[in-house]
C-alpha cells in the first residue's frame, strides 16, 4: 500500500511572532512613561511663621486676572513669554527681589502655574503666592 | 521567548490602564521647570474644575482638609503635599486648599505638572 502524504504543511511560521510582540511591548513601555509628572516645589508659610516686612523696592508684584491677562504692578500688562526676560533683568538689578504672584480668585490655575514656571526659569528663588481680594 | 514577551506585554497593558483611575480625572498644567517627585514622601490632593476635592480616593469638602491632613501629618511630619489640580480650576479653590494646609501646618507643597511632551 502506498501512503498518500500531503506535502502542504498545515502550520504557519511563528518565528516572527516574538518580533511583533516585542514591538508592542516596547510601544506600551514607552507610552507608560510618556506622561512624566513633575512637581514645582514651594514652601507655604505655616501657622507660626511671622509676617516679614519688606521694603517696597524689593517687592515685585505680578498680577494674574480672571481673563488670563498678566500685569506687573507699576509697569503694565505683559505676555507670559516676555516674563522670563523681565524677571531676569530685575533680578540682576536687585538680587534681593521678592516676587509676589497675586492671582484673582476667578483666574485659572494654569495661569498661576505658567507664571511660577517662568519665575523658576528666570531662577527667582523668593516667590510668594497671594490671592487677590475680589472687589 | 514569545510567551515571556507576551506576558510582559499584558503586564504593561494592564498597568497603563490602572494609572488613569487614580484620583480624579484631570488634565494637569504644563511646566518646563518641574523637578522629580519623591513618590514615597507625597500626599496627593486632587482637585478638578468642578470644585471637587479628593484625598486618598475619597471626596472631601474643603473645610475638612485641615483635619484629614493633620491626621496624616501626625504619622509622618516629612510629607510633601502634592497638588494635582486641573489646569482650568478657579484659583479660588487652590487658595482655599492652601489656607487649610496652613492651618494644618503642612508647609511643603508641590504643584504637579506635566512636561512639554505628553
Amino acid at each position: 500500500m502506498i501512503k498518500k502524504r500531503s506535502k502542504i504543511s498545515a502550520e504557519f511560521n511563528t518565528a516572527s511572532m516574538s518580533d511583533i510582540n516585542f514591538l508592542l511591548l516596547i510601544f506600551f513601555l514607552v507610552s507608560t512613561m510618556f506622561a512624566v509628572e513633575k512637581g514645582l516645589p514651594m514652601a507655604l508659610p505655616g501657622q507660626q511663621s511671622k509676617s516679614v516686612k519688606l521694603k517696597r523696592d524689593n517687592v515685585l508684584t505680578i498680577q494674574a486676572f480672571a481673563n488670563g491677562s498678566i500685569v506687573i504692578r507699576g509697569t503694565g500688562p505683559v505676555g507670559v513669554q516676555d516674563l522670563r526676560q523681565i524677571i531676569e533683568n530685575k533680578l540682576i538689578a536687585n538680587p534681593k527681589l521678592v516676587v509676589v504672584i497675586e492671582t484673582h480668585p476667578d483666574a485659572e490655575y494654569s495661569v498661576m502655574i505658567d507664571i511660577l514656571d517662568e519665575l523658576r526659569l528666570a531662577n527667582a528663588e523668593r516667590i510668594s503666592l497671594r490671592t487677590m481680594k475680589s472687589s | 521567548m514569545a510567551d515571556i514577551i507576551f506576558l510582559l506585554l499584558i503586564f504593561f497593558m494592564v498597568t497603563t490602564i490602572f494609572k488613569m483611575e487614580e484620583g480624579l480625572p484631570i488634565s494637569l498644567p504644563r511646566a518646563e521647570t518641574g523637578s522629580e517627585l519623591e513618590r514615597e514622601k507625597l500626599m496627593n490632593i486632587w482637585a478638578d474644575r468642578f470644585n471637587r476635592v479628593s484625598i486618598n480616593d475619597k471626596l472631601v469638602s474643603v473645610e475638612l482638609i485641615d483635619a484629614v491632613v493633620s491626621k496624616r501629618f501626625e504619622e509622618n511630619r516629612g510629607l510633601i503635599v502634592a497638588f494635582n489640580v486641573d489646569r482650568r480650576t478657579k484659583y479660588d479653590l487652590v487658595s482655599r486648599i492652601m489656607d487649610q494646609l496652613k492651618e494644618a501646618n503642612a508647609v511643603n507643597v508641590t504643584f504637579v505638572s506635566v512636561g512639554e511632551k505628553e
